[in-house]
């Protein structure tokens, strides 16, 4: 069930209708030629050779076997193809650009000595098929020597600890000092003196894998100086622009073409490893280079959400008015730094006091980066947890406590628009919040218990500035060129829909030109759930341009054409553009045998006007359930002693199957803020903040003790009862 | 480069023979009825396997046999089709059950009766390419490890615990599993076919070399057995069990005359609680009896470092199977 309150917008005549993506057809039919699905003649295909060790020196490696395999035509190691992946690993984790490159001390080549997990590369290979190419990487000869190796970022950071980088654990802030991150706001101390009571407590969140259907697979492609990179990218216009700076082009020398593409979740930014060894293989080889990914070589190899440990400490006054917010928290990233390793939530509360001080820590596990709003569900299961366990024990509704304590605009930092209250009150009605949450935590009789959980978010978007390009000819059929691809969230569609809408003629009128950086201007790319709102907004320009010519100078007529075209700077006059949710959970936990079932699901949001129902809803709901089973299920443990993943891969990580997933109510309070394209605020990521926090709360509530640890595996569950 | 033959045969004694032949060539030949966890096992590198004895064209064991009390299954019928099956289901449904309950759709359609009892381990070591003992190493990598999903009973010097859902329920109805080699068949029973790792380490069952399982036999089923396999998953779908229960008893009344109770999931083998059985003989079947079944259940259980969790797992998915099976 979904539904939309639509708070005084007029209706539209394309925007706010249900649509099918322009291209289902292609993709239900087999017809969408995926980056794996394109055959170029010569082409041959890569492999990659991975460290067996979490840690260790490579002392020697000896190609010549490899080599002499019949069909093997190029091999490139750490000795002879240094390539940096500037994307990789950036200091303090921000996106990718000149100055960072500049300011980065610890570089990750495509290539690493030492090699710092379990799956980082040393070396790779081209032959012609895949059979050849996975026998030379078996006759490759590498000797390791064993480096000591160290998995928790606690311990990572203790004297004797073995270090990953000579300068230590801590991972290299912006300026490249090796400092934690801190936000220090008001006093704390004064803050708790201030308090009636102290609350102190730690929470720990495990290692998430995106786990995007489609593994890292690219393509390469020299023509003469010009490299053409079939890959599945979320942004072509940042895919071009690292990749040749990465290889010392420039971006003309570049093509990106991202058709089709299966799913990323932060996964697929920028450029990746993949399509730096694709195209140095071949360069090398002088053909074109296939290179795809296992699944196990994409678990291990690319990247998931950073595992934290959280120590909390709260003061509250008996009224319930938080007084101050401490957090001492530590991220760990693996061994190169691809994202901030923050710990996001303490920002939702209005609290005058805050101290955060966030420690990003290099371990030998697998890298952590960006998914799917990278540094948040973790830290919201981490205080909206530790809030509601305030809310429980002095005695008040965690709903009551939340509108007390959240954070609302002021003066000296005005938000667009603001409708927190609302959308919870909406969600209190529609769940029956008041009849499903026990007031007193785990009081059902008999061993299956139920209880309800909630929490609350609001997320701002990644910026930028995009392009847009529409054209007209004289049949008065437009086409939209923009720079965007089909991540899951419907971008093609979207974009369709809201150039229909601004040019006054139906969707099927408009051919949509996407993911070819050759025939697309700059997007800023489908990451930071940023590309309806910032790409959207250069399509109404571009429409609106157009229609001044017509306007102007007629519709078109014989071989003519007129175009328009807009790069706007997005723009919100200082103020934040949040977009806001509540979500609301029932669980069953059976405390015998420890599982959790979801009974019932509504999830509230503001993302401004939704402009494609359909694809809105399902952001909403695949976040969700994303979020449900990083709750319960997903981690990667790692053997102690030896540093060897244990559970990658589908059937380990226990990702909900159809058969698990709840029915979750979606619903929309729909408002304009006077910005975005048509009042459209930002949606995609923000689905999946909610739900671990909101789980968390919903077991507590049912079984009477609060689950510090996520995921809530049942033998947690177990012991918790014990 | 690693490559594959692959051996059409028409009969297991040929199969049989082909194994034996395969071997003595130097190669390492394996059985292959469904393949779905084969063909990923030699990819992973953890079965050396080089020729495939493939079982497809085989005309024998894909039936279901029943004369109303005893029952001959194929070892080549399909989960699928063993879970379908209306005589199964009558007369055995914790079988029926049980296949009903192992991984996807997928895997039943082309997993087999025999595959699946004899599956290899999912032990996150062994799967992951560790030189335990059941990879002919010298070492059980998870008792000073992982161990969170291992035996807590009869374990030791590997902790493995037997993966398959059938299993359990073919022996707590006194199954007689089916054997062919290069030299005959032959008839064993449970007690004989599974095998501890205190006597074998390597290897879950007593099949030789060449030798392998073609069906099961259960040679009675009286009119007053019920039985029930009831299964806690980590999701509904695509998991082995933490803990599988299957229950046969034959019921007078409300009373249990006699009661077999088999777990899996907890043990290298399919697990006997002996004393949950004796305890059950002449006991009517209500709450409290079951609440104490499952309590005897794990008298004997030695947890290791990380899974004591499944004690009260096992106790409780005891008693509800017990307590599932009282009259009325």
């Amino acid at each position: 069930m979904s539904d939309f309150t639509r708070q005084g917008l007029e209706p539209l005549r394309t925007i706010g209708n249900d649509t099918p993506r322009i291209d289902a057809i292609e993709r239900v039919t087999g017809q969408a030629k995926y980056t794996r699905d394109w055959k170029l003649p010569g082409m041959l295909y890569g492999k990659v050779l991975r460290s067996p060790h979490p840690h260790a020196r490579l002392v020697s490696i000896d190609t010549s076997e490899a080599e002499a395999l019949p069909g093997v035509q190029a091999v490139i190691t750490y000795e002879n193809a240094q390539v940096v992946w500037g994307a990789g690993s950036v200091n303090g984790g921000r996106q990718y650009n000149d100055p960072t490159k500049a300011a980065t001390v610890h570089r990750r080549y495509i290539f690493n000595n030492p090699v710092r997990f379990v799956g980082d590369s040393i070396a790779a290979v081209a032959a012609t098929d895949r059979h050849i190419a996975e026998e030379a990487v078996s006759l490759i000869k590498v000797q390791y020597e064993e480096l000591p190796f160290v998995l928790e970022p606690e311990e990572a950071l203790q004297a004797d600890a073995p270090k990953v980088y000579p300068e230590g654990n801590l991972c290299p802030d912006f300026q490249g000092e090796f400092k934690p991150m801190v936000s220090d706001v008001g006093d704390v101390e004064v803050g708790f003196a201030d308090a009636d009571q102290i609350f102190e407590e730690s929470y720990d969140t495990g290692f998430i894998h995106n786990a995007q259907m489609e593994p890292r697979c690219s393509l390469a492609h020299w023509q003469g100086d010009k490299l053409v990179l079939y890959t599945p990218s979320q942004g072509i216009s940042n895919c071009r622009h690292d990749t040749a700076r990465d290889l010392g082009l420039e971006d003309h020398q570049v093509q990106v073409i991202a058709q089709y593409m299966g799913g990323g979740f932060g996964n697929k930014n920028q450029n990746q490893d993949a399509d730096l060894v694709a195209a140095t293989l071949s360069r090398r080889a002088g053909v074109p280079v296939m290179l795809e990914y296992s699944r196990r070589e994409d678990w291990l190899g690319v990247h998931g959400r950073w595992p934290t440990v959280q120590h909390y400490k709260i003061g509250v006054k008996d009224d319930g008015e938080v007084t101050a917010m401490q957090m001492r928290g530590y991220s760990g990233m693996g061994p190169y730094r691809k994202n901030s390793g923050g710990i996001g939530g303490m920002d939702a509360y209005g609290c005058p006091n805050r101290y955060r001080e966030i420690s990003p820590v290099y371990t030998n596990r697998t890298t952590s980066g960006n998914f799917r709003a990278p540094s948040e569900p973790h830290g919201f299961f981490g205080i909206e947890n530790m809030m509601d366990d305030v809310a429980y024990k002095i005695g008040m509704d965690p709903v009551e406590f939340t509108l007390k304590n959240m954070r609302r605009p002021t003066e000296e930092r005005p938000f667009t628009n603001y409708s927190l209250d609302e959308v919870i009150s909406d969600g209190v009605e529609r769940f029956n919040w008041q009849a499903r949450r026990k007031v007193v935590p785990g009081s059902d009789d008999g061993p299956i218990k139920r209880g309800a959980g909630f929490s609350f978010m609001m997320f701002r978007a990644g910026v930028g500035t995009s392009s847009a390009i529409v054209r007209v000819n004289s049949n008065q059929e437009y086409t939209l060129y923009v720079g965007v691809t089909d991540i899951g969230p419907g971008a093609k569609t979207t974009m369709g829909m809201i150039a229909a809408e601004a040019l006054g003629t139906p969707l099927s009128n408009v051919e949509v030109v996407w993911g070819d950086t050759d025939r697309c201007p700059y997007s800023v790319g489908e990451s930071g759930s940023r590309t309806t709102i910032m790409t959207g907004l250069a399509v109404v320009e571009a429409a609106e341009e157009l229609k001044r010519q017509i306007a102007d100078k007629g519709m078109p007529s014989g071989s003519e054409v007129l175009i328009g075209s807009a790069t706007p700077i997005p723009t919100t006059d200082g103020k934040t553009r949040q977009c806001f949710g509540a979500h609301f959970v029932e669980v069953e936990v059976d405390t015998r045998v420890g599982s959790t079932k979801i009974l019932k699901y509504t999830a509230v949001h503001e993302s401004g006007r939704i402009i494609n129902p359909t694809t809105a809803r399902d952001q909403i709901r695949g976040a969700t359930i994303q979020g449900i089973g990083q709750a319960i299920h997903e981690d990667l443990l790692y053997d102690p002693r030896s540093g060897q993943p244990l559970t990658p891969g589908y059937y380990r990580a226990r990702h909900l199957t159809h058969k698990d997933i709840p029915d979750i109510d979606v619903h929309f309070i729909e408002v304009d803020d006077g910005y975005g394209p048509f009042g459209a605020k930002t949606a995609g990521e923000s689905g999946i903040i909610l739900a671990p926090a909101a789980v968390g709360n919903a077991v507590a509530n049912a079984i009477g003790h609060r689950m510090k640890s996520m995921p809530i595996t049942r033998d947690k569950i177990l012991g918790a009862m014990a | 480069m690693k490559t594959l033959t692959n051996v059409n045969v028409a009969s297991f004694s040929e199969a049989a023979s082909a194994s034996q032949s395969v071997r003595q060539q130097g190669n390492v030949p394996a059985f292959s009825g469904g393949g779905s966890d084969l063909l990923q096992q030699i990819k992973d590198g953890t079965d050396s396997a080089d020729v495939i004895v493939n079982l497809r064209n085989v005309a024998d064991g894909r039936t279901i046999q029943s004369d109303g009390n005893g029952y001959a299954i194929g070892g080549l019928v399909t989960l699928t089709e063993l879970s379908e099956d209306t005589s199964v289901i009558a007369g055995m449904p914790a079988i029926a059950q049980a296949a009903a309950s192992v991984g996807t759709p997928q895997i039943r359609n082309v997993g087999t009766l025999a595959g699946n009892v004899t599956q290899r381990p999912w032990c996150w070591y062994y799967r992951n390419g560790f030189n335990c003992f059941k990879a002919g190493g010298e070492e059980c990598f998870s008792l000073n490890g992982e161990n969170g999903q291992h035996a807590i009973f009869g374990g030791g010097p590997s902790f493995i615990v037997h993966p398959s859902d059938v299993a359990p329920a073919l022996v707590a109805f006194d199954a007689i599993f089916q054997v062919t080699g290069p030299t005959g068949s032959r008839e064993v029973s449970a007690e004989e076919f599974f095998v501890l790792p205190a006597t074998d380490p390597v290897r879950e069952n007593s099949l030789g070399e060449d030798e392998l399982l073609t069906g099961v036999r259960i040679p009675s089923v009286s009119a007053n057995t019920v039985s029930t396999y009831y299964k806690v998953m980590d999701r509904e779908a695509w998991t082995h069990a933490e803990v599988g229960v299957a229950t046969v008893i034959q019921r007078d009344g409300n009373t249990a005359q006699n009661a077999k109770v088999v777990l899996a999931g907890v043990a290298p083998i399919p697990w006997r609680v002996r004393a949950v059985e004796d305890f059950l003989a002449g006991k009517q079947i209500n709450a409290a009896v079951a609440k104490e079944a499952g309590e005897i259940g794990i008298e004997d259980a030695l947890p290791l470092s990380k899974n004591a969790h499944k004690l009260p797992m096992t106790s409780a998915a005891i008693e509800t199977a017990v307590l599932s099976l009282a009259a009325g």
